[in-house]
C-alpha cells in the first residue's frame, strides 16, 4: 500500500474525469454553475495554501490537505459542507495523517488572521466536529499519494534535473484542478515534465519513450495543465463571497 | 465505511447493530469492548471495539487514532488483524474501530502454560506462530510499514471459528510508513516496552528501520520456547527518553558485547561514544544464547534465533529471508491452526477465554446491576475493583452463543481478586493498559513470588507499558 500506489485505496478511489466536477443537486438546485463550482474549489485551494504558509507545514500536508479537499468536493455538497470550514479541516486532518500536527487553537488564530469576514470565523469546536464528519467523508481513506516523489526520481531518471524548479511548481499548480483525484501521481508528474522540457526546450522525447508510458494519456493531461493556464485567474474574495452566499438559503 | 446518524434515542444509529457484551481492556487511548454483529451479514460474529476518547488537549481525534485508521484502511493481509468498520459518536466526538475478535494473544498463551500448564508450548504451535507472524510482517515491511511496538500481547491469535488458531498482527498505532526516515517514538513521548527494543535503538540510533521489528520477533520466539522474557531490563521512567543501561545489560549479559568489528556502524551511535565507561566497561561470563533458550546450538531453530537476534541491524535476518529458514522446512511442518497440534497423541491445549466485564457501557460508565449491589463506579479510573461484575464467556466457544450476562458472584471475596481478573484481559486486537489498581496488585503478588530473593524471579508486569 503505502509503497506500492496499485494496491493502494488511492489508486481504487481513482475517478472518472467526467465524476469530480459535477455539481451535486442541493448546490444546483441554489444555482451554483459548474464555472462556479470550480472557482470555489480554486479559491479554498489557494486558501489552504496560505493557511499552511502561515502555520508553516510541509509541501507534502499542503498537498495532503487539498487532495482531501476536492475528494469531499466530489462527494458532498457544499451547501451541506461549508467550504470555509471544510478547507481548513482539511489542512488541521492533513497535518494530522502527515505526523506534523497542528494546534487546532493556532489554526483558528491565523483564520481569524487571514479573513476579517464573518463568514470564514469558525471556532476550535467548529473545526474538531467538522474533523470527524471528514473522517466520513473521506470514507476513512487517508493515505494519499503526490506527485513530487516520482517527479525528482523521474527528472533523474531523464538527466534533467535543471528541470526541477519549473516542474515542480507545474506539479503544485496541478492542485489547483482535480487532477488528483484522477490521474495516478506519476502521470501528472509526467506531464508537469513534459510541458517543462517544452518550456524549456529540451528535446525529451526519446527518453519519453524509452518509458514505455500511454503518451496520449500524458499529453492529454498536459493539454489539460496548459488549458487550465490559458483561463486562470485568481479568483477575487468578493465574487467567491457572491458565489457562496447564493449556497445560504 | 462509518455512519454518523443518530438514531432516535439521541443514540448512534451504529449502535444498533451491535450486542454490546462488555468491556475487554483499557488503556490511556480509551476502552476496548466486546460486542456480537446483528448485522445480517455478519450475524453473530464477535467484533473487539476499540474506542477512543476525544484528546486531553482539546485537540480533536487522537493522532494515534488518525495514523492507526490510516495504515488499517490499506493494509490486508491474513496475519494482519481486520478493521471491518469505523464508527463515530458525533455527540460526545468519540471514534469507535471495529475489529475482528481474537479470542488469544501470545501473552497470555504463554502465560497460561508458564503459569498454569507447567509445559513448554508443542513445538509445531511455536513454529506455526513464528511463522505466521513472520509472513504478517513480511507483508508489511514489503509495504514499507514499521510495526515498532510487537510484543506478545500485540501478536493475536483467533478463537474457534474460520480461522481458528491464524494469527493476527494488531496495534497499529505505533506504526508507520517509512518512506521517509523514521524519527525515534521518543522524540514524539511515547513510551513503549523496553524488552523488545532492538539494540541500535537503545544505543540512540536516530532513525528507525524494519529490522527493529526482527529483534522484537526474535525475542517473541526466545520468549515462546522458554516462556521467559528473553531480557528483561529495568526500565529507566526520567528524565524523558532516558537511557536504558540495564536493558543493554541484560542483552549483553546473553549475547556478549558487540564489536566495531561485527558491527561498523556501532561507533557512530550516540550510547556507544557518550557512556562508554557503562557499556564497554563491563564483562560479562558469556552464558550463550543457546544455553537461555535450551537450544543445541547446531539446531535449525538456534541458528534462525540468533540470525534474528544479530546486532548489526544491516546484517540482521529480515522476515522474508527467515520465512525461508531450513527450520521452517524441517518437522514440524507449520501450520495455519497453530492451535492444533501434529502429534497423534498430544493433547490440544485449550487456552482461557477472554474475560468480559459485562457492566461497563459503550459510554464507559458503569451500570449498576440490582444483582450485584456491591458494583462500582470506578471502573474507568482505578480498574476493577473488588466485587465487580463480571461475565465470564464460557470456554469453549461454541457454547457462547448464549453468553450468560450472569455475574459471576463475589469474584473479590473468593480471592480471585482483580488482579486476577484483569490479569487475563487482553482485547481482540488491542494491547492494553490495566487499570492502576491492577498493576498494584500485581506488583505485590510479584513481590510476593520474589520470595527467594531472586532478582527477577516472576513475570514484570508488562501491561505497565500496554496501550491502544
Amino acid at each position: 500500500m503505502a509503497a506500492n500506489f496499485w494496491t493502494s485505496s488511492h489508486f481504487k478511489q481513482l475517478l472518472d474525469a467526467m465524476e469530480v466536477d459535477v455539481v451535486h443537486s442541493p448546490d444546483k438546485e441554489k444555482g451554483l454553475t459548474p464555472e462556479e463550482f470550480r472557482l470555489v474549489k480554486i479559491h479554498m485551494t489557494n486558501y489552504i495554501w496560505k493557511l499552511a504558509h502561515h502555520v508553516k507545514v510541509r509541501q507534502r500536508v499542503i498537498a495532503t490537505a487539498v487532495a482531501y479537499f476536492r475528494r469531499v468536493c466530489a462527494r458532498k455538497s457544499m451547501s451541506e459542507y461549508d467550504p470555509r470550514l471544510v478547507a481548513p479541516t482539511c489542512l488541521y486532518l492533513a497535518a494530522k495523517a502527515e505526523e506534523s500536527t497542528i494546534q487546532a487553537r493556532l489554526l483558528v488564530f491565523y483564520i481569524k488572521k487571514i479573513y476579517v469576514d464573518e463568514k470564514y470565523r469558525f471556532e476550535i469546536k467548529d473545526i474538531l466536529e467538522m474533523e470527524m464528519k471528514l473522517l466520513e467523508a473521506l470514507d476513512y481513506y487517508l493515505v494519499v499519494f503526490h506527485p513530487y516523489r516520482p517527479l525528482i526520481q523521474l527528472l533523474q531518471d531523464a538527466g534533467m534535473a535543471d528541470l526541477t524548479h519549473i516542474s515542480w511548481s507545474l506539479v503544485n499548480d496541478s492542485y489547483r484542478m482535480d487532477l488528483i483525484l484522477v490521474h495516478p501521481p506519476y502521470m501528472i508528474a509526467l506531464a508537469c515534465i513534459n510541458i517543462a522540457s517544452v518550456l524549456k526546450e529540451k528535446n525529451a522525447t526519446a527518453w519519453f519513450e524509452e518509458l514505455r508510458v500511454d503518451m496520449n494519456a500524458v499529453k492529454n493531461i498536459s493539454i489539460e495543465i496548459l488549458d487550465f493556464y490559458d483561463t486562470y485567474r485568481t479568483p477575487s474574495d468578493d465574487r467567491v463571497n457572491l458565489v457562496l452566499s447564493k449556497l445560504k438559503a | 465505511m462509518g455512519d454518523g446518524g443518530r438514531g432516535s434515542a439521541g443514540k448512534p444509529a451504529w449502535l444498533q447493530q451491535y450486542d454490546l457484551m462488555g468491556k475487554i481492556g483499557e488503556g490511556t487511548y480509551g476502552l476496548v469492548f466486546l460486542a456480537r454483529s446483528k448485522l445480517q451479514s455478519n450475524r453473530g460474529k464477535f467484533i473487539a471495539i476499540k474506542k477512543f476518547k476525544q484528546s486531553k488537549d482539546g485537540d480533536g481525534v487522537s493522532p494515534t487514532a488518525i495514523r492507526e485508521i490510516m495504515l488499517l484502511r490499506e493494509i490486508s493481509h491474513e496475519n494482519v488483524v481486520k478493521l471491518v468498520n469505523v464508527h463515530i459518536n458525533h455527540a460526545d466526538m468519540s471514534l469507535y474501530l471495529a475489529f475482528d475478535y481474537a479470542e488469544h494473544d501470545l501473552y497470555e498463551i504463554i502465560r497460561h502454560h508458564r503459569e498454569k500448564l507447567n509445559h513448554p508450548i508443542n513445538q509445531y504451535t511455536v513454529k506455526s506462530l513464528l511463522w505466521q507472524l513472520l509472513n504478517g510482517l513480511n507483508y508489511l515491511h514489503s509495504n514499507w510499514i514499521i510495526h515498532r511496538d510487537l510484543k506478545p500481547s500485540n501478536i493475536l491469535v483467533m478463537g474457534e471459528g474460520d480461522e481458528q488458531g491464524v494469527v493476527k498482527i494488531a496495534d497499529f498505532g505505533l506504526a508507520r510508513i517509512y518512506q521517509s526516515p523514521l524519527k525515534p517514538l521518543s522524540e514524539n513521548g511515547v513510551v513503549v516496552t523496553i524488552w523488545y527494543r532492538a539494540p541500535e535503538l537503545l544505543l540512540g540510533a536516530k532513525h528507525y528501520t524494519s529490522a527493529v521489528d526482527m529483534w522484537a520477533v526474535g525475542c517473541i520466539f526466545a520468549e515462546l520456547l522458554t516462556l521467559k522474557p528473553l531480557f528483561q531490563g529495568v526500565e529507566v521512567k526520567n528524565p524523558p527518553n532516558p537511557f536504558q543501561l540495564d536493558q543493554l545489560d541484560k542483552i549483553f549479559k546473553v549475547l556478549g558485547h558487540p564489536t566495531p568489528e561485527k558491527w561498523p556502524t556501532l561507533v557512530n551511535l550516540p550510547h556507544w561514544q557518550n557512556d562508554q565507561q557503562h557499556i564497554q566497561g563491563k564483562k560479562y561470563d558469556n552464558p550463550g544464547l543457546n544455553n537461555v533458550v535450551h537450544l543445541p546450538l547446531k539446531s535449525p531453530a538456534y541458528d534462525l534465533l540468533s540470525k534474528m537476534l544479530e546486532y548489526d541491524p544491516r546484517k540482521r535476518l529480515t522476515a522474508a529471508q527467515a520465512l525461508e529458514h531450513e527450520y521452517f522446512r524441517i518437522d514440524p511442518i507449520p501450520g495455519r491452526n497453530t492451535l492444533v497440534t501434529s502429534q497423534p497423541g498430544e493433547k490440544i491445549v485449550l487456552y482461557p477465554a477472554r474475560p468480559v466485564d459485562g457492566s461497563t457501557d459503550f459510554e464507559g460508565s458503569t451500570s449498576v446491576q440490582p444483582s450485584q449491589p456491591v458494583s462500582s463506579g470506578n471502573l474507568v479510573s482505578g480498574g476493577v475493583p473488588p466485587g465487580s461484575i463480571m461475565n465470564q464467556r464460557p470456554v469453549p466457544r461454541q457454547m457462547a452463543g448464549n453468553i450468560p450476562r450472569m455475574p459471576v458472584p463475589n469474584v473479590g471475596s473468593f480471592g480471585i481478586g482483580p488482579q486476577a481478573v484483569m490479569g487475563n484481559m487482553n482485547p481482540g486486537g488491542i494491547p492494553i493498559q490495566r487499570g492502576a489498581s491492577a498493576q498494584a496488585h500485581q506488583q505485590q503478588l510479584r513481590r510476593k513470588d520474589l520470595g527467594a530473593g531472586m532478582q527477577n524471579p516472576g513475570y514484570p508486569p508488562q501491561q505497565k507499558s500496554r496501550r491502544f
